[in-house]
């Protein structure tokens, strides 16, 4: 695998750090286009932080902004997350 | 219920390398207290420089969860700012921080079922061969169509382990080369497209669970090519990966 994946799952490690679920495999339904899609499915783009985007309309879904001391986090649409057993 | 993700980052120590291709090596992995993992998923891993200057990357895990060690295969990005520390500098021994595994969605076991229709773009191979050596330590028979996309011959990760693979019931293994061209060469020697989906199957109604992983134009031509011909497009797993960063 060459080094940087492009889409929710590369990114699942750090949102790990924030969400106390596994989240490539939670259902979002995206505030602009309606769609339903899994995180693994979102487009990642790398920069300062983390955006993921729909990848129905491309829409913002996820903000990750990384600071050594702390994260700054931002989340747009509905998110089915699934409880721990 | 998918396990939480854990966030531990643990020390792994080389084990081993082994070339894979010119531009490609496997390193295989001593994580202590690694907790296992499925076929498909991926691993983060964490460089620190001297001056504790940082970089995390993502590789997939190339071995079987039933497999003894943990492997992953990293092709190098010439510009890259990881790959070439990993394929041309690192030495058994040395030590590096992973957590894992990480994912859920681009993962694939034996009690899941079949058919599975596996597409790989170059080293987009690695998570699909986990799956295919998961599939040969159960000793499954599900039907597993795999098909190969790579530049030429050289560039093709775990050739002979590809036409090796067992049991070869139900297993049906392709390749196309989109540059170079093998001599006396008579498969395919173009990119993925809808006729060749069609040869290779499994038929669009026959269920297949759909694995693509490549660099993303790749990924998303195939699933939409996927889609297109007539698969559930809910069974059309993705995972995209670019030279961007590396």
């Amino acid at each position: 695998m060459s080094d940087v994946h492009l889409d929710g799952n590369g990114v699942a490690g750090l949102l790990g750090e924030i969400l106390a679920v596994e989240v490539t495999t939670v259902l979002r339904t995206c505030q602009t286009c309606g769609d339903r899609r899994a995180i693994g499915e979102h487009r990642a783009y790398r920069g300062a932080g983390v955006v993921l985007r729909c990848p129905s309309c491309g829409d913002v879904a996820l903000r990750v902004g990384t600071r050594p001391e702390r994260l700054t986090v931002e989340l747009r649409g509905a998110f089915e997350v699934t409880p721990r057993a | 219920m998918t396990p939480p993700v854990p966030v531990l980052w643990r020390t792994a120590t080389v084990r081993d390398v082994v070339a894979e291709t010119a531009h490609a090596r496997t390193l295989v992995l001593d994580a202590p207290g690694w907790p296992g993992h499925r076929a498909g998923q991926h691993l983060d891993l964490r460089l620190t420089a001297e001056d504790g200057y940082q970089a995390q990357r993502s590789y997939s895990i190339a071995s079987a969860p039933e497999a003894a060690a943990l492997e992953i295969t990293v092709e190098v990005i010439d510009d890259g700012e990881v790959s070439p520390y990993l394929v041309e500098e690192v030495r058994p021994g040395d030590e590096l921080e992973v957590r894992g595994p990480i994912g859920g969605h681009f993962t694939w076991s034996v009690a899941d079922g079949g058919p599975l229709l596996l597409v790989a773009g170059g080293s987009g191979l690695v998570p699909l061969m986990a799956m295919l050596r998961h599939r040969a330590a159960q000793a499954s028979d599900v039907a597993a169509h795999v098909l190969v996309s790579a530049r030429g011959e050289q560039d093709v990760l775990y050739g002979d382990e590809l036409a090796a693979l067992e049991p070869r019931d139900g297993l049906r293994v392709a390749r196309t080369y989109t540059r170079v061209r093998p001599q006396g060469w008579t498969g395919w020697a173009r990119r993925v497209d809808a006729a060749m989906l069609d040869a290779l199957g499994p038929a669009p109604g026959a269920g297949a669970r759909c694995f693509v992983c490549g660099p993303t134009p790749f990924v998303e031509r195939v699933a939409q090519l996927l889609v297109d011909a007539g698969h559930e497009a809910r069974a059309v797993h993705t995972e995209r990966f670019g030279p961007t960063g590396g």
